[in-house]
């Protein structure tokens, strides 16, 4: 026993591990491995649609390749569209795909990188295609939904038909935006659109500000004229209502009215020391003085 | 283990000493612990080149250990006699194997779930609490938080990012949004399994569907009025593209943090307001000059209204006044008129002359104009200042003060 035996255990122990570990390997449940014999694909374990992964045993002189089984994402680079009406458009869009055959993939598309590779020149021409039939509005805001299916269909049918062992789920704009030029341009017409509000909006205030004002002075004018009107009859009710009283009162005696009249207005109009009176000796007043003590 | 305590020189077995020769000269790339001889032999020798004036004491004491440990190893291993190695081996690999099998428990907090995969196959999904794997080669665990509310920001401001945030919208105008999304994972299973870079695509899934919903609306819509519209559109949009693909993502909510227009027209945009407060101010002052102006009308119009009304009072009241005072001479002049017509006329002539000045002409028979002296017509009252009448005034005319009018004015009191 001891040492040689210990050495002896030592080795098996080394080949058993060895042996396992050509022989063993697990399959995450996010992959589907491709299990290959001298490079040619044998079987595919944990394939879209079948759920088996875990530990798996394959023979030690064949090897495994993984792949994705999620949903994934490719960020597509960004492209220059012009568009029907001839505006650009730099647009971002980004694909969600899923890997449906493995062995397809594997033997027409080798890795990662190649796949992603095509799809971008795939995405970018389709884009290119679709969107570049269409006005640049539609793009932006009125029929980007529909725009945006019919060149997920595009590429769905391309991939399909390039048999790159795909499925295409979705392909979404992400950033449709102006080129830096023609956003100066935009910029340039939002500002003077404001500009042009802003004046509006001031005119506005301008013609409210004048209005009312005109508005105040008018019912001014008819607030002071009606209350005109109002005094001038009052103060012909007044002037009417003296008369009568002067008429009922003088009309009793005309002449005396009149005589009695005069004597007060002499009184006010000529007593006041500041006329001179040229008389002559043959007035009433001065009668005396002319004919003495008379008769 | 034993043999390795002569690394307290600092100097383990299988490593080389900084560089420097070794002490055992070029050391073999792994001493096994059985080189006795080497060990043993370079010792004493070894100690010198790297320890340069250490008292020759330690030396001997170390050798002395080492050999003391040398030889309780080889009666454990070596000799697998009777004693403590017998039971030290399984012992220590007991206790690995046990440590290994403990590293199977973890923990689940209250806001994950746990998913527990056996090879890489999904296997079970554990809730809140202390739970027990197969340790990990075998069994793995993922925590995925699920009740826990994640949020993924998108063009915040904070970020020198114009292109993330900067969106056209459906009036062609460029809008400046930064928002976020609340989310949270509802079925860990395919969140985990189903979707690949879940964060990644959640924000991507967040920008295409905010363009989308920003491209239909106008600029108006997204900077002021129709913010909440928006957001509800582009959470429903993002759910249902998330379900397309089976994220097992609930999106809770969208929140625009600030949607304003680009730096460039910000300047003009705020033109726009303070255009809005002239305009408001213009009116202010319109409506202030209104209330003047109408108000001091009113009163005005009060104002001449009593002014009227006092007039006719007052007029009627003096008529009244001077009708009763003409009764009440008429009342006596009945009983004697021709005498009082007489006195009355005396008497007004004596008032009206005594103060005035007077000239008495005789111009029957005259045939030249008389002229009278400028001073004769002099007003006697030193206050009255009027020019006086004419010199070439007619006598005749004077000569007929008495003609009784009709009288238009309200005469001075009695």
């Amino acid at each position: 026993m001891n040492r040689r035996s210990l050495i002896a255990a030592a080795v098996v122990l080394i080949v058993a591990v060895a042996l396992l570990a050509s022989t063993l390997f697990t399959v995450d449940q996010r992959k589907q491995a491709i299990v290959l014999r001298f490079g040619r694909p044998v079987r595919v374990i944990n394939a879209l649609g079948e759920n088996n992964p875990g530990l798996k045993v394959k023979a030690p002189w064949e090897n495994v390749v993984f792949f994705d089984k999620q949903n994934q994402g490719l960020d597509a680079d960004t492209a220059e569209i012009i568009a029907a009406d001839q505006e650009r458009l730099s647009v971002d869009a980004f694909l969600r795909y899923r890997i449906t055959e493995p062995v397809v993939y594997y033997t027409s598309l080798g890795d990662d990188a190649t796949a992603h590779d095509r799809l971008d020149r795939l995405i970018s021409a389709t884009l290119r295609e679709v969107l570049g039939s269409a006005n640049h509005t539609d793009i932006i805001s009125g029929r980007r939904a529909q725009l945006m299916q019919q060149a997920t269909d595009e590429v769905a049918a391309q991939a399909k038909a390039e048999r790159l062992g795909i499925q295409v789920i979705d392909l979404r704009i992400k950033h449709a935006d102006l080129p830096e030029a023609n956003a100066e341009a935009v910029y340039q017409r939002m500002k003077t659109e404001r500009q042009q509000m802003a004046a509006q909006i001031r005119a506005v205030g301008e013609q409210k500000k004048l209005e009312i004002m005109a508005e105040a002075d008018k019912e001014a004018t008819i607030t002071i004229a009606t209350a005109d009107g109002d005094a001038a009859r009052i103060r012909g009710d007044g002037d009417a209502q003296r008369a009568e009283l002067f008429a009922k009162s003088f009309g009793r005696d005309p002449s005396f009215a009149a005589f009695y009249r005069a004597m007060q207005a002499y009184d006010t109009a000529l007593g006041q020391g500041d006329t001179t009176f040229v008389l002559s000796p043959d007035s009433a007043f001065l009668r005396y003085l002319k004919t003495g003590p008379g008769r | 283990m034993p043999w390795s305590d002569n690394s307290d020189t600092g100097v383990k077995p299988g490593q080389k000493p900084g560089g420097k020769p070794g002490p055992w000269g070029a050391p073999p790339s792994s001493p096994g612990p059985r080189d006795e001889d080497q060990g043993e032999a370079n010792r004493p020798r070894g100690d010198g080149p790297r320890r340069p004036g250490p008292p020759p004491s330690p030396p001997d004491d170390l050798v002395a250990l080492w050999r003391r440990l040398r030889k309780r190893f080889e009666d454990e291993f070596g000799a697998m006699g009777p004693g403590l190695g017998r039971r030290l081996i399984p012992a220590l690999i007991g206790a690995v194997i046990g440590f290994w099998m403990l590293s199977g428990f973890y923990d689940v907090q209250a806001n994950q779930e746990g998913v527990v995969t056996t090879f890489g196959a999904y296997s079970r999904t554990a809730g809140p609490g202390w739970h027990y794997h197969l340790p990990v080669p075998i069994e793995n665990v993922e925590q995925i938080p699920v009740t826990t509310v994640k949020q993924t920001n998108i063009g915040s401001r904070t970020g020198d990012l114009p292109k993330e945030s900067l969106m056209l919208t459906g009036d062609e105008n460029i809008v400046d949004v930064a928002f976020s999304v609340q989310w949270r994972v509802d079925d860990a299973r395919r969140y985990l399994f189903d979707i690949k870079d879940q964060e990644d695509t959640i924000k991507a899934v967040a920008e295409s569907a905010m363009r989308e919903v920003v491209g239909r609306s106008t600029l108006t819509d997204v900077i002021a009025t129709g913010k909440a519209k928006v957001e509800a559109q582009s959470a429903a949009l993002m759910q249902k593209i998330l379900d397309q693909y089976g994220a097992g993502v609930t999106v809770v909510s969208v929140q625009i943090a600030s949607a304003n227009p680009p730096a460039e027209v910000v300047p003009d945009f705020q033109a726009v307001q303070s255009a809005a407060q002239d305009a408001q101010s213009a009116i202010n002052q319109a409506t202030a000059y209104s209330n003047k102006v109408v108000n001091e009308a009113k009163g005005t119009a009060a104002q001449k209204e009593r002014a009227a009304e006092g007039y006719r009072q007052q007029v009627i009241a003096e008529a009244q006044g001077q009708t009763d005072a003409f009764n009440a001479v008429y009342a006596q002049y009945r009983r004697a008129p021709a005498v009082t017509r007489e006195r009355l006329y005396l008497e007004t002539m004596e008032r009206v002359l005594g103060k005035s000045a007077k000239v008495i002409v005789d111009a029957k028979g005259a045939t030249a104009p008389i002229i009278l002296p400028p001073d004769v017509f002099r007003p006697r009252t030193p206050d009255a200042t009027q020019a006086a009448p004419t010199p070439d005034q007619s006598s005749q005319a004077a000569a007929q003060p008495a003609q009784p009018a009709q009288p238009a004015q309200p005469g001075a009191g009695q």
